[in-house]
């Protein structure tokens, strides 16, 4: 019990930090104001352009609600490889890992904490957006079945984040590979363009990849909660953490073997 | 008993080297290079339960290296070493239950929230139940004289203010052993005497041992009983602080003043007179060369003394005397 409640204090001092400026907090959630208003924009003149109600059974009003779900998740989880990495760079590592915890965990429990108050922001600002432009979302009860997979979704992309941060053990500067890892998310997690959009080879690909787990997968299964899409979304995500864990996991310990600790 | 015993422990880099400019990336984004850095070399030594021991350097002599490997963040090139009976690589979260981490660059605390805050989470992290971690957060806000500062965010703190935090934090959980990495850089004199008279008291009533590495011989004269000196990655130099003392503070500076007026043409065979004034006389000599009772005989005779005084110079000196020496070949120093 006392293992659990360190990585729950864990998180909730990281949630009092993030709140230490609730005006910084607040002013950057309102970003995904313009964000939905020009998918918007975009997506009715497709609409529009190809005469059509519905495209792969997503509707205009579907899609909106879908794209304020992909962009809830993104731009509410943390910079957690560039954090690590900076850790890294400055030697405040040391004082993390001087410490009786698991540092993956505490990283996580961490990286929860930031996220939380985040996500709420924006889905409260997104979705109030969206009510406005396209109206109330299809299916309501779909938030509550996306709980799960949105959380998923964040463990999954603590998976990835950290691996990225992990190399900074090794490299230090982990830039590019972000800056990598977010455009692959874009493309074939389908954060800007709903998946179903895509021609069918390439649909097939992106949903293979662990990218589509972390933002399609909870985003569909909010404009579209049925029983079989949840046990689909949910059974792929638990692979890819399964698998992503161990191998972060494996290079956590390597890393630690690499680890140079500037300053002093 | 001994609480840290260090055998042949070694630490190497590995560092990119880059030229200068555009074609000086390029090479080095194609062919890189790398230089080896032997941060600890072969270092053998061992702290006894409860010690104040010293562990001073020049930048970049390894100090900061070999307390990282001591606390299990770094893993060692070659050696052994054992940390209140743990491997400290192998054993990293079990004997961070034991030691207490202050380094002095890198804050611990919440930044934007009360110490308190960061007091209460580590009493979660090192398992202390509520009312343990509430008795002594009591105690060492008393014995640190931090009481009015645990609610303030630490961001307003001064930093002579935040390192009394810093170092309270990190004996919340009663380790047994401190590792005190640069805990006075920056402070003033005021804020250097608090943080040493914290530490010493938590040394004589708790039976802390602290491993404490400095810049500063002030922390080493004010706390340690004995000294590590290193220099490039090698101990230079291991006894205590009286020893070193001895050996190496020959000089001696002398201040007295006399009931009459002292003449201007004042000398004293042997030494070298600093400043005459008008009642006073400040000079130095060296006890090695010239006896100090002759020294006394000598200013006795030149007038009634109203008041003197012979002090050590500044351990400062005496270290860059040692370096010196070591950077001359004449390594037998201990």
């Amino acid at each position: 019990m006392k293992k659990f409640s360190k990585y729950w204090s864990i998180f909730e001092i990281t949630l009092l930090n993030s709140l230490a400026y609730p005006g910084e907090l607040v002013g950057r959630s309102l970003m995904i104001i313009p964000f939905m208003w020009i998918f918007y924009q975009l997506w009715k003149v497709a609409f529009s352009a190809a005469g059509v109600d519905a495209i792969n059974g997503l509707t205009l009003q579907d899609t909106l609600w879908y794209l304020m779900m992909t962009e809830t998740i993104e731009l509410g989880r943390p910079p957690i490889a560039r954090t690590m990495s900076e850790n890294v760079k400055d030697g405040s590592v040391a004082y993390i890992l001087n410490k009786p915890y698991d540092f993956l965990w505490y990283q996580f429990s961490s990286a929860m904490g930031e996220t939380i108050f985040r996500a709420i922001m924006n889905a409260i600002f997104g979705g109030l957006t969206v009510w406005l432009l396209v109206g109330a979302p299809a299916h309501p009860q779909g938030f509550l079945v996306a709980i799960p997979a949105v959380l998923g979704a964040w463990v999954l992309h603590f998976c990835i984040n950290a691996m990225i941060g992990l190399s900074a053990f090794v490299v230090e500067d982990v830039a590019a590979f972000t800056w990598i890892y977010q455009k692959l998310a874009f493309i074939f997690g389908g954060m800007l363009i709903p998946l179903d959009f895509y021609p069918q080879w390439m649909q097939t690909l992106a949903k293979a990849m662990p990218f589509s787990s972390a933002l399609y997968g909870p985003a569909r299964l909010f404009v579209s909660p049925t029983m079989d899409l949840f046990i689909g979304v949910m059974s792929l995500q638990m692979f890819w953490i399964i698998t992503l864990v161990f191998v972060l996991v494996v290079a956590y310990r390597r890393g630690l073997t690499q680890l140079t600790v500037n300053g002093g | 008993m001994t609480s840290i015993i260090v055998h042949n422990l070694q630490k190497v880099f590995q560092t990119k080297r880059k030229a200068a400019g555009l074609s000086g990336s390029m090479r080095s984004l194609f062919k890189p290079e790398y230089s080896t850095v032997e941060a600890v070399r072969k270092i053998s030594f061992q702290m006894e339960t409860g010690e104040l021991l010293g562990f001073i350097g020049p930048n970049g002599a390894g100090k900061s290296t070999t307390i990282k490997m001591l606390t299990g963040i770094l893993h060692p090139s070659g050696g052994e070493a054992s940390v209140l009976g743990f491997v400290p690589w192998k054993d990293r979260q079990k004997l961070a239950f034991q030691i207490g981490t202050v380094f002095g660059q890198r804050p611990q605390l919440w930044y934007h929230l009360p110490a308190m805050d960061t007091f209460t989470l580590f009493g979660k992290i090192y398992e202390l139940d509520d009312s343990e971690t509430k008795k002594r957060i009591d105690f060492l806000a008393e014995a640190f004289e931090i009481r009015d500062l645990l609610d303030v965010p630490v961001r307003k703190l001064s930093l002579g203010q935040r390192m009394r935090c810093e170092v309270a934090a990190s004996l919340l959980h009663r380790p047994k052993l401190l590792l005190l990495d640069e805990p006075s850089i920056g402070l003033d004199v005021v804020a250097k005497q608090h943080i040493r008279d914290a530490i010493r008291r938590m040394n004589q009533e708790e039976g802390v041992g602290v491993l404490l590495t400095s810049h500063d011989a002030g922390d080493l004269e004010a706390l340690c009983k004995r000294v590590i000196i290193v220099n490039h990655g090698q101990i230079v130099y291991e006894d205590k602080v009286s020893n070193l003392k001895r050996k190496f503070l020959t000089t001696k500076l002398v201040e007295v003043r006399y009931a009459k007026q002292v003449a201007k043409d004042f000398s004293v065979k042997g030494a070298k007179i600093l400043k005459v004034g008008r009642y006073g006389v400040k000079l130095q000599f060296d006890s090695a060369q010239t006896p100090v009772d002759s020294v006394i005989t000598r200013l006795s005779e030149m007038g009634d003394i109203m008041d003197i005084t012979i002090s050590d110079p500044p351990l400062e000196e005496v270290i860059a005397k040692i370096y010196e020496q070591v950077r001359e070949g004449k390594q037998e120093l201990t």
